[in-house]
């Protein structure tokens, strides 16, 4: 049963049917899924939540697809807890962890828009699927496409890190590794996209694509026991997952299902590629483009689709927005491994030392409750840190080399 | 005509400068504007470009060597 209404102009509200288009065809705004609320209020509750398999479709009425769903049953769900030891590190009382590094299939929360891209694709009929990525997405995309039999042409920027091009070659997809950087690569996909009668999930899927991030949303309240915290660190790169996450707890506040949100955004960046942060601090309302040059190649989106919206929901919730150098995101990467035994990749390390320094700036209070977003997989991107972690102890194999070199 | 929807990011120093007319006429491009918002810095604008296939890329050109960044909305629309 579907309980989509259509989609609606971020910006100027006109109404659009559910169809494979993301622009508005007066102003241009892009278009964002709408739905019956009415209808999904009372029918959906804690109890009906809880009562279905572990997976993201556990949300299936505010997720936009008409019929049922036919990818992604085994992803979402993923471990929430609290962080004690990172938490003593960084001085604060009650912190968090929601932990997509190990998101089913592929090991970083974009399984989850995937899965709702796939599952919406199939049923507007396309049996190619396209993606310009920073790497996580085309990794998810090329896997879940094959479970799912369709064709998958992926197209990434040439400089990616081995383990995200292996991640993908894997599945077989048509991988074309285009000589620029992300955003260079989203173009030539857009135009790409007006020749092919291709699904493109973060082009002309991309309204449906987007609301899977709310599962993450949902998720943390639902782990937290149907309520949401204070603060929350999200890392950005188009700053999709951020707005998303703050629609899933506005939606579920509106079923009914948790108390009225007071949480907190704040989006964490790279310094190398900060539009976003650039923006909140300036107090602008524009994005400014830049040239991303970053360790943190997954979040290197220097022209953010959603960058205005994200600096809209920080600016609203009374959030804030900082940067971390590379040579912080290494320092924090070590940081969680070593305190949480989690090894996240590059996009986590930006989280974990965005929000030291919020905290350390006091931006974000000591005593409440904060969740940092943990997004990917540190080994995917193990030539991060590779230089900066020592090496094993080298031994013979006898007794007295292991007692001449192994101190503890 | 082909068609192409872009989105300009103006810099502070040509906010006040009729760079659009000046491309229009330059390059025989119609523009046809749908939003626009400015800053006291920056100047943001969506707009539709229609000409030849030819002209709609010199107009481009044009605005990109004023130092304005032109970022695709959607892949060209050929009619
Ligand atoms: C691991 C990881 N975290 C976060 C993000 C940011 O997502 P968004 O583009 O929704 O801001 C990405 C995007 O590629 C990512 O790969
Ligand atoms: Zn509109």
């Amino acid at each position: 049963m579907s309980f989509i209404k259509g989609l609606r102009c971020r910006e100027c509200g006109r109404e659009f049917p559910a169809k494979a288009i993301f622009v508005c065809e007066y102003c241009f705004g892009s278009l964002e899924v709408d739905y019956d609320y009415e209808r999904i209020h009372g029918r959906l509750t804690r109890q009906l939540i809880e009562s279905r398999p572990a997976n993201i479709w556990r949300y299936r009425e505010l997720l936009p697809i008409d019929g049922d769903p036919t990818v992604g049953f085994h992803t979402g769900m993923t471990p929430f807890y609290r962080a004690d030891r990172l938490g003593h590190a960084l001085g604060v009382k009650e912190l968090y962890i929601k932990d997509d590094s190990v998101c089913h299939p592929t090991l970083s929360f974009k399984d989850r828009v995937v899965s709702v891209a796939l599952s919406r694709a199939k049923e507007l009929g396309f049996d190619t699927v396209s993606c310009a990525s920073t790497g996580n997405l085309a990794n998810s995309v090329s896997a879940l496409a094959a479970h799912a039999g369709m064709k998958r042409v992926i197209f990434i920027p040439a400089d990616l890190e081995m383990g995200k091009v292996i991640g993908s070659l894997i599945y077989a997809p048509r991988l074309v590794a285009v000589e620029g950087n992300y955003d260079e690569v989203n173009r030539l996909c857009a135009e790409v996209a007006a020749r092919r009668k291709w699904a493109f999930v973060n082009i002309n899927i991309r309204p449906y694509y987007a609301e899977g991030s709310k599962t993450y949303g949902f998720e943390i309240a639902e782990q937290m026991g149907w309520k949401t915290p204070r603060h929350i660190v999200v890392p950005a790169a188009s700053g999709s997952l951020l707005v998303k996450i703050r629609k899933g707890f506005k939606e579920l506040h509106k079923m009914g299902l948790i108390p009225q949100p007071e949480t907190r955004f704040y989006a964490a960046q790279a310094q190398g590629c900060a539009p976003i942060v650039t923006a909140v601090q300036e107090g602008s309302d524009i994005i400014k483009p830049v040239k991303p040059k970053t360790i943190a190649k997954s979040l290197a989106i220097g022209n953010p689709a959603d960058g205005y919206y994200a600096a809209d929901a920080i600016r609203e919730t009374n959030g804030w927005a900082a940067e971390a150098s590379d040579e912080e995101i290494v320092d924090a990467m070590k940081l969680l491994a070593q305190t949480e035994g989690i090894f996240t990749e590059t996009a986590g390390g930006v989280t974990v030392a965005v929000a030291k320094k919020l905290i350390e700036g006091k931006r974000i209070p000591r005593d409440e409750s904060i969740v940092l977003c943990i997004t990917g997989q540190g080994l995917k991107t193990q030539e991060a840190v590779a230089d900066h972690i020592g090496k094993p102890i080298r031994i013979k194999p006898t007794l007295s080399s292991f007692e001449e070199h192994v101190k503890l | 005509m082909p068609k192409k929807i872009v989105q300009l990011i103006f810099p502070q120093k040509l906010i006040k400068k009729p760079v659009i007319y000046t491309m229009a006429l330059k390059c025989k491009v119609m523009p046809n504007v749908r939003r626009a918002k400015v800053t006291e810095s920056v100047g943001e604008m969506v707009l539709e470009l229609e000409g030849t296939r030819e002209n709609l890329e010199k107009g481009v050109r044009f605005l990109t060597k004023q130092g304005i960044k032109v970022e695709p909305v959607v892949g060209d629309v050929i009619e």
